[in-house]
């Protein structure tokens, strides 16, 4: 084909969008609402993902050391723990700062330090968070294996719990978002069903003045490329304004939040682009292979 | 050329709709087929735009064997046929212009002569005025017409015109079947199926009547019409026609407009002939 026929043929595909723009509204719309029920809910469970991992880096592991280790000794401890894999950071506490740690832990009776007056007893140590919590048992005998470790101390259950959560949530969100995917699809493929039917006729007349299957489905991919990339833009509009309007009620919260892990929802700016590129991406593909695919039917003539 | 041989069809209800059916129309011929509804008719439509296949039998059209063509060159097959249709198919968001002009598009025909032969085209059923207008802004008569300029905008070897005129005022009719018989002259082979036997009587010339899914008569009938003009009158017209249609095959060289004759022109020159010679009304 020439490149004046390719040139008709994307042509027509946007005229067909203003000929026929109530039907070209609806499938917008539609592409439109399914882009965003599945798009947020997938953003929502990124989230909870985020804030679920943001809880368990909270899950610190407490090492100690033994009393008499030279801090030379100490030293290379705290390279050796930062080169274990798993490890996200690693934190020195010194003698001096676990006793003043201790002092504002037992507030209550503060007369005991009346009688201490040296922290040299207090062991060195390290406060550990994984990035990893699934494997934070792994991490913790690597820890405890290295020569002149008192104890490793983390609380499993808290682990164990937070990866159990992760997997309820993966699972009622994966489902949810299967769910709204195929509703979404039911909705697109009827929409656009609806508008390849209106205009049967019109591609019956193509097929017996001679149109190829081609010639006739290429207007109908332009258009529902053209329909679904302006739906993925206006989907992506959209989730941007909820989003950073949602994003800035919670920092707001600030402290209060951040216990239930809040402080790890993931900023828009980390995800705009992925974010932009996936609406477009498939709301492009999804309006053109809907369009092409639903005129198969009315081919066969 | 059109040629079915001992062509029966029956549909899967069990119906038997054409029944050992032998026909041949040679090319340049102008035939009309009859029949009341139900005889057949429609079914040999389908059957020679290959929407159907025979049960068994040949069917071959434009020397394309329709029972062996593979579905990938149907659309080859179908641009060597022109169709006109009882409810005209036009495509009603495309004006008058891009509905002739569609079809040169799915042959990839160049713009610079899709620009010169859909205008002469136009002006060869009369409907210049009317070349930006869209289907729903015409009258019966005038969509059928542009029906017709699509049918012979790629110069096809066979038009096949199912009930054309069934859907427009019976003087219209008449015009119609003038302008098929103008396009007939310059070579191109008509089949018009109609059930409107005052048309045929009217203008003769080879009657196919299908019956019961048979062919219960073929023969070529002179027409009343030729009592509308005496014979020499009649000659000169219908050489006027050919001269006029002369030209449409396949312009070389630029187009002038006015270098375009009517039709219509043609037409009204025979009639206002007639009605001096004081012949019949048709």
């Amino acid at each position: 084909m020439k490149i004046s026929g390719i040139k008709y043929l994307a042509n027509q595909g946007i005229e067909n969008i203003w000929k026929n723009k109530m039907m070209a509204f609806a499938t917008f719309c539609v592409l439109l609402i399914s882009l965003l029920l599945v798009g947020i809910s997938i953003l929502f469970y990124f989230n909870m993902n985020s804030m679920i991992l943001g809880l368990g880096n909270q899950n610190e592991i407490a090492v100690y050391v033994e009393t008499d280790t030279p801090q030379e000794r100490v030293d290379e401890i705290h390279e050796q723990i930062k080169n274990i894999e798993n490890i996200d950071t690693v934190t020195y506490i010194s003698k001096k700062e676990a006793y003043e740690r201790m002092q504002k832990q037992i507030s209550q009776g503060k007369e005991i330090f009346e009688y201490i007056d040296d922290y040299q007893f207090m062991p060195d140590g390290f406060s550990v968070t994984v990035v990893n919590n699934d494997q934070l048992r792994a991490t913790v005998d690597a820890i405890t294996r290295i020569e002149n470790i008192q104890s490793a101390d983390s609380s499993p259950q808290v682990a164990e719990f937070l990866r159990e959560l992760r997997r309820v949530v993966t699972l009622v969100a994966g489902a949810a978002i299967i769910a709204l995917a195929v509703v979404s699809m039911i909705m697109i493929s009827n929409t656009t069903k609806a508008s390849v039917y209106s205009r049967r006729e019109e591609i019956q007349i193509m097929k017996y003045v001679g149109a190829t299957d081609s010639f006739i489905r290429t207007p109908f991919f332009v258009e529902g490329l053209v329909t679904g990339f302006f739906s993925g833009a206006g989907a992506f509009f959209i989730t941007w304004a909820v989003y950073r309007s949602v994003y800035n009620v919670v920092v707001a919260q600030g402290m209060l939040i951040n216990a239930f892990g809040a402080g790890s929802i993931i900023p828009f700016a980390e995800i705009r682009i992925p974010c932009g590129l996936a609406y477009l991406l498939i709301g492009s593909l999804v309006g053109a292979f809907g369009s092409v695919i639903s005129t198969r039917k009315h081919l066969d003539v | 050329m059109v040629e079915l041989q001992n062509v029966s069809v029956t549909y899967s209800g069990g119906v038997d709709a054409l029944n050992n059916v032998s026909l041949k129309i040679n090319d340049g011929d102008f035939a009309f087929v009859v029949g009341s509804s139900g005889a057949g008719k429609s079914t040999m439509i389908k059957l020679l735009l290959k929407e159907i296949d025979a049960t068994s039998g040949n069917v071959i059209v434009n020397g394309y064997n329709l029972g062996k063509l593979k579905k990938r060159k149907i659309p080859e097959f179908r641009r060597t046929l022109g169709f006109v249709f009882q409810d005209f198919r036009l495509i009603p968001s495309m004006t008058v212009y891009e509905n002739i002009a569609f079809v040169l598009r799915v042959l990839d025909a160049p713009l610079k002569y899709i620009r010169k032969r859909v205008p002469y085209v136009i002006g060869l059923v009369g409907l210049h005025a009317k070349t930006n207008s869209y289907p729903d802004e015409l009258s019966g008569g005038e969509k059928q017409r542009v029906a017709i300029a699509r049918a012979l905008v790629n110069d096809p070897q066979l038009i096949i015109a199912d009930e054309p005129t069934g859907n427009i005022d019976p003087e219209l009719s008449y015009e119609i079947v003038e302008l098929l018989k103008g396009i007939n002259d310059q070579g191109t082979t008509i089949l018009m199926v109609t059930h409107e036997h005052d048309l045929v009587r009217h203008f003769g010339g080879r009657i196919i009547n299908i019956t019961n899914g048979e062919i219960v008569y073929d023969e070529v009938v002179t027409g009343t019409n030729c009592d509308l003009l005496p014979e020499v009158e009649l000659a000169q017209a219908m050489e006027n026609a050919a001269n006029l249609h002369h030209e449409y095959s396949m312009p070389d060289g630029d187009i002038e407009e006015n270098d375009i004759p009517y039709v219509d022109d043609v037409i009204a020159a025979i009639t206002s002939t007639a009605k001096e010679n004081g012949g019949a009304e048709k």
